[in-house]
């Protein structure tokens, strides 16, 4: 079996049941600890709280977006752009199609090029922006700059394989996914699956209190 | 008598050249002059056979890969020859000036000449002098450094750390150096590695390994080029203000910087700095503006821009490689305290006051040292 070949397939698929299973688990376990009871009477829907919160949190509060724009920007560039990289790129639906038989409308090239070019400045400006922000510093653990850097290599490895003309720098790729995928739930990664909870939490709190977020 | 020999050949090849561009020969008279020319032949080739290559080879100079080759041509020589089409003078006529010359790489195309000869000039360039030397000028400046270092130290602070800070650099200023820091490497990286691979990495770990790398390498160069270009903008605009020159700054190049030992005043950017920047911004347009020709070639019909593009591309990248060098080591284990600035945006006092005490001055209003004269007289505002 080459090189290609294993990454491809056993190591993917223990990878990909490795990410699916975490992150169930995971996420399971955060919904299973629930919530301490709440005495007071409910001035408010808590479930509509949950939904609010969720929503209010995608747009930047009018009084902080001329200090944060620099990172929602970032943030907003780099999140959409890998998503449309990694569901609209021709060779992930090629995959995909190879997996389940699924298939769809892909980017053109030039389009793929275009989204890589957003996603990797988003990227690269959250993270310096991370070592070069005093507060940014204080909070960031080394997983965080882990989890940074894993991506961007899954994103550059996939970048430099684009002329196809190289089995070698394809299985490097393929490689870097199935490491991604197997950091994916143990690691800060999973605020991709858990950002919902974490606001739909804060959001049905206040809720529940009444209070207008 | 000529036939189907092209116009342009019968005007400017030489009756000797002539005979052997021709395809056959006049009609022979008669069976004797037939037999003749057969013993001639043979001879000529008996003499070509056995005598030796060396004293024979009529010239180092090769037709280009892509000349086009007439129907009515003559055949290519013996094998280990360079044949009758590689005839020097020819070559150089067709060419329209000499191939050794230099001064026709960007010259106009000769009027009357059958080709264009830039693109040989070019490939010259790049393979005897530019791939082989180009990779030496960062590695001479990491030798010079570490000398430097070895010899002279890093730069402390005389007076030690105060633990009081002031602020220098805003984020989003913090932000755009860093950016374009890392677009600058991931482009020096993958630009080395195209432009020296060949030399570099395919004699050590082989050419299948140096295929599959520069192929890499290019697709990430041009992925991140026109980020190189964002970041161009963006530095440009966070930092333009007080990188002006200033005449005050002629003290500076009198005393080399402070290097060897005199203090320097200095406004918020001294000299070096000053030209550090212009030297991003100016040189790093230069290689903006020929790395997107490089990449749309279709903007020009003229292959010569595309040549001087690759020039251009190469020296001002190698340029700003080499000095990058110098900046990133005066930026963290050069000098003490300088690594703050851009890692928190703060600096030590001690630091302002040693390096920029014209800028201490200016936003604390003390005097950065007992002796240092009045800041009008230092000229500043």
């Amino acid at each position: 079996m080459s090189f290609l070949a294993f990454v491809e397939g056993p190591l993917f698929y223990i990878a990909a049941a490795v990410f699916l299973l975490g992150a169930a688990w995971k996420i399971l376990g955060l919904i299973r600890l629930g919530r301490r009871p709440d005495l007071a009477p409910p001035r408010g829907s808590a479930a509509w709280g949950f939904v609010r919160g969720n929503l209010r949190h995608f747009v930047p509060r009018g009084i902080f977006t001329r200090r944060t724009w620099l990172h929602i920007v970032a943030g907003y560039s780099f999140h959409i752009a890998l998503a449309v990289l990694v569901f609209f790129g021709a060779f992930h639906i090629a995959f995909i199609e190879r997996l389940t038989g699924l298939s769809w409308q892909a980017l053109p090239r030039w389009g793929f090029i275009v989204a890589a070019e957003i996603a990797f400045a988003g990227l690269i400006v959250l993270w310096v922006r991370r070592i070069s922000d005093p507060v940014m510093r204080q909070i960031t653990r080394a997983e965080d700059h882990a989890s940074t850097i894993l991506t961007f290599l899954v994103m550059l490895t996939g970048c430099l394989a684009l002329q196809e003309s190289h089995a070698s720098l394809r299985a490097i790729h393929m490689l870097f996914v199935d490491i991604w995928l197997l950091y994916f739930p143990f690691s800060r990664l999973m605020h991709a699956f858990t950002f919902v909870l974490s606001r739909g939490h804060s959001g049905a709190t206040y809720g529940r209190k009444g209070i207008n977020l | 008598m000529r036939q189907r020999l092209p116009f342009i050949f019968s005007e400017i090849l030489p009756p000797e050249a002539r005979f052997f561009a021709e395809k056959s020969p006049p009609p022979l008279a008669g069976a004797r002059t037939a037999r003749l020319f057969a013993l001639l032949a043979l001879l000529t080739a008996l003499i070509f056979t056995l005598a030796p290559a060396p004293l024979l080879a009529q010239s180092s100079v090769r037709p280009p890969g892509n000349a086009v080759t007439f129907p009515d041509a003559p055949e290519p020589g013996p094998a280990n020859t360079l044949g009758t089409r590689s005839d020097a003078e020819i070559w150089d006529m067709i060419r329209g000036g000499s191939p050794r010359d230099p001064g026709v790489i960007f010259a106009p195309t000769p009027e009357g000449a059958l080709m264009t000869t830039t693109g040989q000039q070019w490939r010259v360039l790049r393979e005897r002098y530019i791939r082989k030397y180009a990779g030496w000028a960062p590695l001479a400046v990491i030798v010079l450094i570490a000398l430097f270092h070895l010899i002279r130290g890093p730069m402390r602070l005389k007076e030690g750390r105060s633990g009081k800070t002031l602020p220098r650099f805003t984020l989003t200023a913090r932000v755009a150096h860093w950016f374009m820091a890392v677009v600058f490497i991931l482009l020096a990286i993958s630009g080395l590695v195209i432009l020296l691979g060949r030399v570099l990495i395919a004699p050590y770990l082989g050419r299948e390994v140096n295929s599959a790398l520069t192929s890499a390498a290019m697709q990430g160069h041009n992925l991140f080029g026109p980020l190189f270009i964002l970041a161009l903008f963006w530095l440009f605009v966070k930092f333009v203000a007080g990188n002006f020159f200033h005449p005050h700054d002629l003290k500076w190049i009198f005393r080399l910087g402070g290097l060897f030992g005199h203090h320097v005043s200095s406004r918020k950017f001294n000299f070096g700095e000053k030209t550090w920047f212009w030297l991003v911004v100016l040189v790093g347009a230069v290689i903006a503006a020929s790395g997107v020709l490089m990449l749309f070639p279709w903007l020009t019909d003229d292959l010569r821009f595309l040549q001087l593009a690759t020039v251009l591309h190469v020296l001002g990248a190698v340029l700003l490689i080499s000095i990058a060098i110098g900046h990133i080591y005066v930026g963290t284990i050069g000098m003490e305290g300088s690594l703050d600035s851009m890692l928190k945006g703060e600096v030590d006092e001690s630091w302002a006051r040693e390096h920029h005490d014209i800028w201490y001055e200016q936003i604390t209003g003390k005097k950065a040292h007992p002796e240092t004269p009045k800041m009008k007289q230092e000229g500043a505002p």
